[in-house]
């Protein structure tokens, strides 16, 4: 699996501009021989300027909430999501399973309207039965598709959740381990940003360079000018 | 700065712009300061600190140990070897005051139009006002559980209700007039960790509970009438005009959506008479996704049921602050993070507050200026001072040995008070002197004379 760099210059430009503090990582969409492409931006979270806002309006950006930290969200280009959930449905088509009309109704019921991160119960049940009679089976299936989460914190409400992307968000986690602990275990906790950019991460399939710039953002990590060039440190306190 | 003052006579400087920019570079330089100290009496954290609103004078200290003092800040009881001013306190009132406090003391506040009296609140279940000059407790009232927080409206002209949240699930008024209880506020599913009255209306309440959720509450009316949702946000400072159109477009207006994460009436309802403001309610909404309520119940269109589990925090609300003009709110919770709140719209304005740890089993006091933008937050053992629109930090206070709890800024004299669990009240001000040298030299002449052979070529 390799990472290819792919986004338009300008929502790159634009992202990088209008500076955000969360982890986005944006989802080109699966080709067939498995090749997740990623892009990686670490900026803050940009909900703040129109732009962003009516891209999500326009339903070119459709915006997740990771469950791998408290802030980290996904931004995923909607013909990406559509074709990653497309790819999903056709893995429960092949097992034959009843009830896979729901995923129709969800496409255009709950997708056009819902645009935001998650949605309670009663409302996922009153847009799905635009289509047909709704019962509980149908929801099991959207979640074991992956394409909803439970929440832990309310049992009524759900995550939308972008299918497949287990071992992105494994690598994520375990990639951000093992940078910190790579930097704890030295004796001064910081080493210069070069030669820590050309290391490699064993954990994770994300590059270097991403993971860095998602910790330091998240101020776990903080980069300082010194005469001898950049420096990476751990932030205490 | 006195060729600004020269340029304020003369009218090429703006008088505001004079004192901001003083402010501001005065607000740059603080630090430790090297010429005030205060000596705190307490043998347990500090948990509340407050300066008096009438004259901004009396500092009022509320500790662990059950103890309550007084400070004079601006007059000082003596000099510690001629340059740093020490101020003792007035007076203590401890355990062994025969109406003290058992336990801990977790807020103390001054009474709001004068300081005759102050209010105290603690964990022994009771909030008491005390007499300042007679040192007695003139009223007494007994809460069910441990009272984490006290406040008084500063603007109230028609009522002194003491909002009080404690670890029962209700915030209760206390009335200092009668004597009683005169409201009971439910609606949290936690205990209340933080209260705040409005700055703008002297009958909106705000309250922060152990539940992650900030309620709204207008004591005229039942129930409350927001909950602040954290996913709901808007752009920034003011709402863009894209915000208001209907999102009917997308759903079917046959739709009729059921429970949703929020409901909110707009502001116009406040200013309007109480009487009207129900009719009007339906029909000037601006965020029209919401029908009449969950399907369940019936629910008045003014209230937010408490079924409504919106939270603005994922863990509790440990500190609440509104800005003097009373159009934004700052909360802390014990998820870390510091949420900057547009009370008009009911939104989280995003501002992206840099890292910071902040502690979990205490309520924090903080301070929020909207003209300087500054907020101050005690975060772990320092206090950090952050821009209130970028959220950058702007400085760390570093001088507590241990966890800070309190911190409260002095906005006349520039002046910064954090206490800690190490004891101690410390105060940060300018390192520029506000007065020039000159005036100092007859009280400092002593020890400029004996310096004064210490030369050499």
């Amino acid at each position: 699996m390799h990472i290819i760099f792919f986004l338009s210059h300008v929502l790159l430009s634009f992202l990088i501009l209008y500076k955000v503090s969360v982890v986005l990582v944006l989802f080109p969409p699966t080709c067939d021989s498995q090749q997740v492409a990623i892009h990686i931006v670490a900026t803050q979270y940009v909900n703040r300027t129109g732009f962003m806002g009516s891209l999500k309006k326009e339903k070119v950006l459709r915006v997740f909430k990771l469950s791998t930290g408290q802030d980290d969200h996904a931004i995923m280009f909607m013909e990406d999501y559509l074709k990653q959930m497309a790819s999903s449905v056709k893995r429960f088509e092949k097992e034959k399973q009843h009830d896979l009309e729901v995923f129709e109704w969800f496409k255009t019921y709950v997708m056009e309207s819902k645009l935001d991160v998650c949605i309670a119960h009663q409302e996922l049940c009153s847009l799905l039965s635009h289509g047909g009679e709704v019962t509980d089976r149908h929801v099991t299936l959207l979640i074991s598709a992956g394409l909803l989460t439970r929440q832990l914190i309310d049992p009524n409400m759900y995550w939308f959740a972008i299918p497949n992307i287990g071992s992105i968000l494994k690598g994520l986690s375990q990639g951000r381990k093992e940078l910190l602990s790579l930097l704890n275990r030295r004796k001064y906790k910081e080493m210069p940003l070069a030669p820590l950019e050309k290391k490699r991460l064993r954990l994770s399939p994300l590059d270097m360079r991403f993971h860095l710039r998602d910790l330091i953002g998240s101020g776990h990590l903080k980069s300082l000018q010194t005469p001898a060039g950049i420096i990476v440190r751990v932030a205490k306190d | 700065m006195w060729k600004e003052v020269r340029d304020r006579e003369t009218g090429t400087l703006l008088p505001l712009s004079l004192v901001r920019r003083l402010r501001s570079r005065r607000l740059a330089a603080l630090q430790l300061s090297n010429r005030k100290e205060i000596v705190s009496p307490h043998h347990g954290a500090v948990n509340s600190l407050q300066v008096d609103l009438t004259e901004g004078r009396y500092l009022l200290s509320g500790a662990s140990d059950g103890s309550a003092a007084v400070y004079d800040i601006q007059h000082t009881t003596d000099y510690d070897g001629g340059l740093i001013a020490k101020h003792k306190n007035l007076f203590v009132v401890d355990k062994q005051h025969n109406h003290g406090h058992k336990f801990a003391i977790s807020t103390a506040i001054w009474y709001p139009i004068d300081t005759g009296l102050f209010i105290t609140g603690s964990f022994d279940h009771h909030v008491k006002v005390w007499d300042t000059n007679m040192i007695q407790v003139v009223m007494d009232f007994k809460m069910p559980g441990k009272v984490y927080g006290t406040a008084m409206s500063s603007i109230a002209t028609a009522h002194m209700l003491i909002a009080t949240g404690s670890a029962d699930v209700q915030v209760r008024l206390c009335d200092i007039a009668s004597g009683a209880f005169t409201h009971t506020l439910s609606g949290h599913r936690d205990g209340v960790m933080s209260l705040e009255w409005s700055t703008s209306s002297e009958w909106i309440l705000m309250t922060g509970g152990c539940d992650g959720a900030i309620r709204f509450w207008d004591i005229r009316r039942a129930g409350c009438f927001c909950v602040l949702d954290q996913s709901r946000s808007q752009l920034g400072r003011r709402p863009p005009f894209s915000q208001g159109t209907p999102k009917r477009d997308f759903i079917a207006s046959t739709v009729s959506t059921g429970k949703s994460s929020f409901e909110k009436t707009p502001v116009s309802q406040k200013r309007m008479p109480v009487g009207n403001g129900k009719k009007q309610l339906t029909t000037s909404r601006k965020n029209q996704n919401v029908s009449g309520g969950p399907s369940t119940q019936r629910l008045h269109p003014g209230m937010s049921s408490s079924h409504n589990r919106a939270t603005a925090h994922y863990g509790a609300v440990t500190g609440l602050r509104a800005t003097s003009d009373g159009m934004y709110l700052l909360s802390s919770g014990s998820d870390s993070r510091l949420r900057l709140w547009d009370i008009e719209s009911g939104c989280n304005t995003l501002v992206n507050f840099e890292a910071m740890r902040l502690q979990t089993s205490k309520a924090i006091q903080l301070a929020a200026f909207q003209d300087s933008s500054l907020v101050f937050v005690p975060s772990m053992a320092s206090v950090k001072a952050y821009d209130m629109w970028s959220g950058t930090n702007l400085g760390t206070f570093r001088g507590h040995y241990e966890l800070v709890n309190c911190c409260y800024f002095n906005l006349q004299d520039q002046e910064l008070y954090t206490g800690s669990n190490d004891r101690q009240i410390l105060v940060w001000s300018p390192s520029i002197p506000a007065v020039t040298v000159m005036e100092e030299d007859d009280k400092k002449g002593q020890t400029l004379s004996t310096d004064r052979d210490n030369w050499s070529d």
